[in-house]
């Protein structure tokens, strides 16, 4: 697969920055997001919730909110019976709760009318009986075999969801030759994903008999495919569209009861039907990151070497299992980068409790035992007496190595990383000597690019796309995949702009149509890059090999002699002989239409452990991270003032799209450090379900933010890319944590760091040793 | 996007008719709307009427009074205030005035609306969903009150950010009723009651802010947890004369609270003695304690070189 780009060539188009090919229509207004979409007799529904978490549902009467002038009509949950969900091994929810309630916000019936406020009052006026249940809220009540399971009627009815042990080499061993051990838990809070778009979905039955959903998703494919199963179509009976989408950051990666009663509905009333919901319902819709509870154990030689890890986790998932079951690996599996490691064990827990389900969000599963690790090396690397940096250094694993579980690493670009990090923030010098109430702090951290296997057991390609190119010149590319503001769509219009000599606004990106693009499996485990870019690249370079050919015949030079640059095809040795692409379009097309197509399959890595199909990925992208934090001592108030983040992403296909990713991760990364907690009061109540309560940084609270790209190359990626949308987050809260550390000498291993904690832990410190 | 409830709509061009106006049952003056309407949205209250008073031009101009004091329209918005040359010589309410939500919301949001806002609370200003899964509360759609589940009355929050300030300064306002024109100071218009915070009689419509001549100056502080957008966890206003110093703090309880004392140390510690905080906010009312000290007596400080 290498040496596609032709090594020796230099991009022309790859590797600068600049706006996106679709940014000026986001910001003018001119994307079109689901709530932009009007159909003609189209109806608004909205849904009924539980304020229940936990209980029975023994009547619904619907007779007060169906003669409401205005209401058009409803559905209860018995309406769609068959159980949906993110993995088919464990497809548990209903679009509409059937016979019991599992969380408070939980849907229960839907409503729509003519307008969304009639709908709302309408729901308002439903009378559901509840019979409450005991509640399982924490950890520690889903482990409890005396409490009653939330799924009852499962096969083996029990609140854990899966269980997940692996040993690796010989962990007594290690710590048997280890000089220290450092043993400490760790709790890392839940929260959510605030995308600024809420969930929508509008359907509408057309006159053909088939379905037409559009919905704000970032997994067109796998919805897809679930929806028309749930709702007994045949797939092909059902074309999902995804139009513009205001941010996902994993939380649109589920199927959900907007695209499953919207699709029912429109069927039932024979009217298009739209639902859009409002922020307190994006809240329950949730999929936000799972708290959890963690104990971990590591062994070090004086040298700073590490002999073993020993790892708990805990997971709190919520009422439904969403994406549990690949939660339950992460949580895991990336504890073996990017550091050397030889003895491994870890065992994890996912649970289900009387909360919204948990699920994915940016760097899924591996955000909290990344925050363990990192501290938990700040810990040991005072402890040594080594710097933290260089304890990281010792030990980073070298490219094109194995894991001890398995992993087949690539690149790394992990040194350059920590050296780039440590160089422009001045760690070393600052480090312990910045004065009382300030501190700086360092992490590191890997992520996959891609996860290697699908959610439903097939062996075909990952990522589709389809170049048409007409007489007129102009360009159209097709991809399955879900740009979701992340630039997708630009990075395809990059690559195949690069193949072709055009620039990347000449081509047009047409995607997230499961009628009209190839399948693409969508936006999660940062795979858009790597496996779509590679597709893109093939399809781009068979329509290049056919430009070539035609203008090489017309030019009577050898295909090889020639090169595409700037709209033109020119014989490498002489400029000056070339044509334009148009017109060797019109030369290609004598051939017949020029479409083509290229596909993307993971290469088929052997992993010696047939347990791990979750966490190997093509390819790993690596990060480091310095904080440089001031703490006011009265009132415990924290302040990140400046983060310095370097991360190898592979190549950069675009510089500026990959620096907004890094302030995204790390801006996100400042949220769940000092900020967010999807928190609960007594019964199981969200404590605040609003976007004013619910703490996510402004401007204000964002710090400086100092981005550094490093380019390795690998081998695989398209030009040698890897990813930046997700692995750059992992390292932002431990670094934090040990600026905190270094401005207080205060421990804190349990995020969000707010005012509270942090003061009632300086009152601690203080305190005089009795 | 949340839809509003029905309600209807006037924007008379008299004071007199807008007083008329909002003497009908039901009736709610809208101003900036920078809480009102997010508030409707949230179900809190469901007017019949709004009576926007956009079209009173009267209300958006300013003089100098005789005695060198200030008389403020009270539809003046939060930024045309702050903005305003005769500010300058009250640091503190220019201050308050800047820390309110964001610039946007300042440039909508008046300062009579910031004066008579409605009082504040974790479990209050929630989403409907949320409100109906705890049983409402005391002051909407419930019966008890989650923060003090054992006390008599409602404790949400007063959050106007100039109020402490205006407080200080000894400002007073103008309210135009059915029954005519009275003046009132600022420090006599809070009840105490979180039900009905406001000491206004029906159909009154707040005119004018009259502010007295600049005396010495006064300082805003607010505690929030992010710089922008969010209310006060705590508000302090602080001032210093021949006499000692005084505070008025506020997002405490109902109504603001004055305190007075001798030095920082003292004015902080006579804040702490008098100030209790409730669980109407996220952080926890023992935090909230200790950093009230910490606030007043920055307050105070800030004030010794002056």
């Amino acid at each position: 697969m290498s040496g596609r780009w032709h090594a020796g060539e230099e991009a022309v188009v790859v590797g600068h920055s600049g706006p996106k090919i679709d940014g000026m229509a986001r910001i003018t207004g001119q994307a079109l997001f689901v709530d932009d979409l009007r159909l003609p007799r189209m109806v608004h529904a909205k849904f009924l919730r539980s304020p229940f978490p936990h209980a029975w549902i023994r009547s619904i009467d619907l007779s007060a909110a169906l003669a409401l002038p205005g209401v058009v009509g409803s559905m209860v949950g018995e309406e769609i019976p068959r159980k949906y969900g993110a993995i088919p091994v464990c497809q548990d929810e209903t679009a509409l709760a059937i016979g019991k309630v599992r969380y408070v916000g939980e849907p229960v019936v839907c409503i729509a009318a003519e307008d969304e406020e009639t709908a709302l009052r309408a729901c308002r006026l439903v009378r559901v009986e509840y019979e409450p249940l005991p509640t399982i809220l924490s950890i520690d009540e889903a482990l409890d075999p005396a409490r009653p399971a939330i799924h009852h009627d499962s096969r083996k009815p029990s609140n854990v969801l899966r269980r997940v042990s692996q040993d690796y080499g010989d962990v007594e061993k290690g710590f048997a030759e280890a000089d220290l051990i450092v043993e400490e838990s760790y709790d890392y809070p839940g929260s959510t994903h605030v995308p600024l778009e809420s969930h929508g979905a509008l359907a509408v039955w057309e006159a053909d008999g088939r379905l037409k959903l559009w919905t704000s998703t970032q997994n067109p494919h796998y919805v897809h495919r679930d929806i028309a199963r749930v709702l007994g179509l045949e797939a092909a009976q059902v074309r999902l569209i995804k139009p513009a989408v205001g941010a996902g950051y994993g939380g649109k990666c589920d199927p959900f009861c907007t695209e499953l009663c919207a699709s029912y509905l429109a069927k039932k009333l024979g009217r298009p039907v739209k639902i859009i919901l409002d922020r307190e319902e994006v809240f329950y819709a949730h999929r936000g990151r799972h708290p959890v509870r963690m104990w971990l154990k590591m062994g070090f030689r004086n040298d700073g070497s590490i002999t073993a890890i020993d790892f708990k986790a805990q997971a709190d998932g919520g009422a439904y299992s969403s994406y549990g079951v690949v939660t339950s690996y992460y949580l895991g599996v990336f504890m073996t980068l990017p550091y050397r490691l030889q003895n491994y064990r870890f065992e994890s827990q996912r649970l289900y409790t009387n909360k919204p389900p948990c699920g994915p969000k940016r760097g899924h599963g591996a955000i909290q035992p990344r925050f363990a690790l990192e501290l938990h090396l700040e810990k040991a690397a005072q402890l040594l007496k080594i710097p933290a940096d260089e304890l990281r250094l010792r030990n980073i694993v070298a490219p094109d190595t194995e894991t001890c579980n398995g992993l087949k690493v690539g690149s790394v670009g992990m040194e350059e990383c920590i050296r780039a990090v440590v160089k422009s923030s001045g760690y070393a010098e600052k480090k312990g000597k910045l004065g009382p109430g300030r501190g700086i702090g360092i992490a590191a951290s890997a992520y996959m690019c891609g996860a290697l296997h699908p959610t439903y057991q097939n062996e075909l390609f990952h990522s589709g796309v389809m170049i048409k190119v007409d007489r007129s010149g102009d360009v159209c590319l097709f991809s399955g995949t879900a740009d979701i503001g992340q630039g997708s769509i630009h990075m395809l219009a990059t690559l195949c702009a690069e193949r072709l000599g055009l620039r990347p606004e000449q081509v047009r990106v047409v995607e997230g149509d499961t009628s009209l693009t190839p399948v693409d499996l969508g936006s999660y485990s940062s795979r858009v890059t790597f496996m779509a870019g590679n597709a893109c690249v093939e399809a781009a370079d068979k329509v290049r090999a056919r430009l070539f050919a035609a203008a090489a015949k017309k030019l009577k030079v050898e295909d090889a002699a020639l090169q595409a640059a700037e709209g033109f095809i020119f014989v490498k040795s002489e400029p000056t002989q070339k044509i334009s692409f148009v017109d060797a379009v019109w030369l290609a097309e004598e051939a017949g239409p020029l479409v083509e197509a290229g596909g993307y399959t993971p290469p088929k890595i052997g992993n010696r452990f047939r347990r791990q199909s979750v966490g190997p990925s093509p390819a790993y992208s690596f990060t480091a991270q310095v904080a440089e934090v001031e703490v006011d001592e009265e009132t415990g108030i924290i302040r990140v003032e400046r983060i310095w983040v370097a991360h190898d992403c592979g190549r950069a296909l675009n510089r500026t799209i990959v620096e907004g990713q890094l302030e995204g991760c790390v801006y996100m990364g400042v949220g769940e450090a000092l900020y967010e907690e999807q928190a609960y009061r007594k019964g199981g109540i969200l404590r605040a379900p609003s976007i004013l309560e619910y703490k996510i940084p402004t401007l204000h609270e964002t710090p400086e933010i100092h981005s550094i790209i490093v380019e390795s190359h690998e081998e695989g990626g398209p030009f040698g890319a890897k990813e930046a949308g997700e692995g750059p987050q992992l390292s932002t809260v431990p670094a934090i944590a040990a600026a905190l550390q270094d401005a207080t000498g205060i421990w804190l291993r349990d995020p969000p760091f707010t005012p509270e904690k942090i003061l009632k832990a300086l009152e601690r410190h203080r305190a005089p040793l009795s | 996007m949340l839809p509003f409830p029905k309600f209807d709509y006037a924007a008379p061009t008299t004071l007199r008719e807008a007083v008329s106006l909002l003497c009908t049952p039901g009736a709610r003056i809208l101003a900036g709307g920078t809480d009102l309407l997010p508030s409707l949205k949230h179900r809190l209250f469901e007017p019949s009427l709004l009576v926007s008073i956009r079209r009173l031009t009267e209300l958006r101009e300013w003089e100098m009074l005789p005695d060198g004091g200030l008389a403020l329209g009270a539809g003046l918005t939060l930024q045309q205030l702050s903005g305003l040359p005769a500010l300058a010589l009250y640091p503190g309410l220019q201050e308050a005035c800047r820390t309110v939500a964001t610039p946007t919301l300042q440039g909508t949001a008046t300062i009579g609306g910031n004066i008579l806002l409605e009082s504040r609370c974790l479990y209050y200003n929630q989403p409907v969903g949320w409100r109906d899964a705890i049983g409402g509360c005391l002051k909407c759609d419930g019966s008890v009150c989650h923060v003090a589940p054992k006390g008599k009355g409602c404790y949400a929050a007063h959050s106007a950010d100039t109020v402490p300030t205006l407080w200080l300064l000894g400002a007073q306002v103008e309210l135009v009723g059915p029954l005519g024109v009275r003046l009132v100071p600022i420090s006599a218009l809070y009840s105490g009651d979180g039900l009905r915070p406001m000491l206004l009689q029906p159909g009154e419509i707040l005119t004018r802010l009259l502010l007295p001549p600049p005396g010495p100056p006064t300082v805003h502080r607010k505690l929030r947890t992010r710089a922008a957008i969010d209310y006060g966890l705590l508000l302090v206003a602080a001032s210093r004369s021949q006499s000692g110093y005084r505070a008025v703090v506020s997002a405490v309880g109902p109504a603001p609270i004055e305190v007075r004392g001798e030095s920082p140390e003292d004015l902080a510690e006579a804040a702490f003695r008098a100030v209790q905080p409730l669980g109407t906010h996220a952080p926890a009312p023992t935090w909230r304690k200790k950093v009230l000290r910490v606030e007043v007596r920055r307050a105070a400080e800030s004030l010794k070189e002056g």
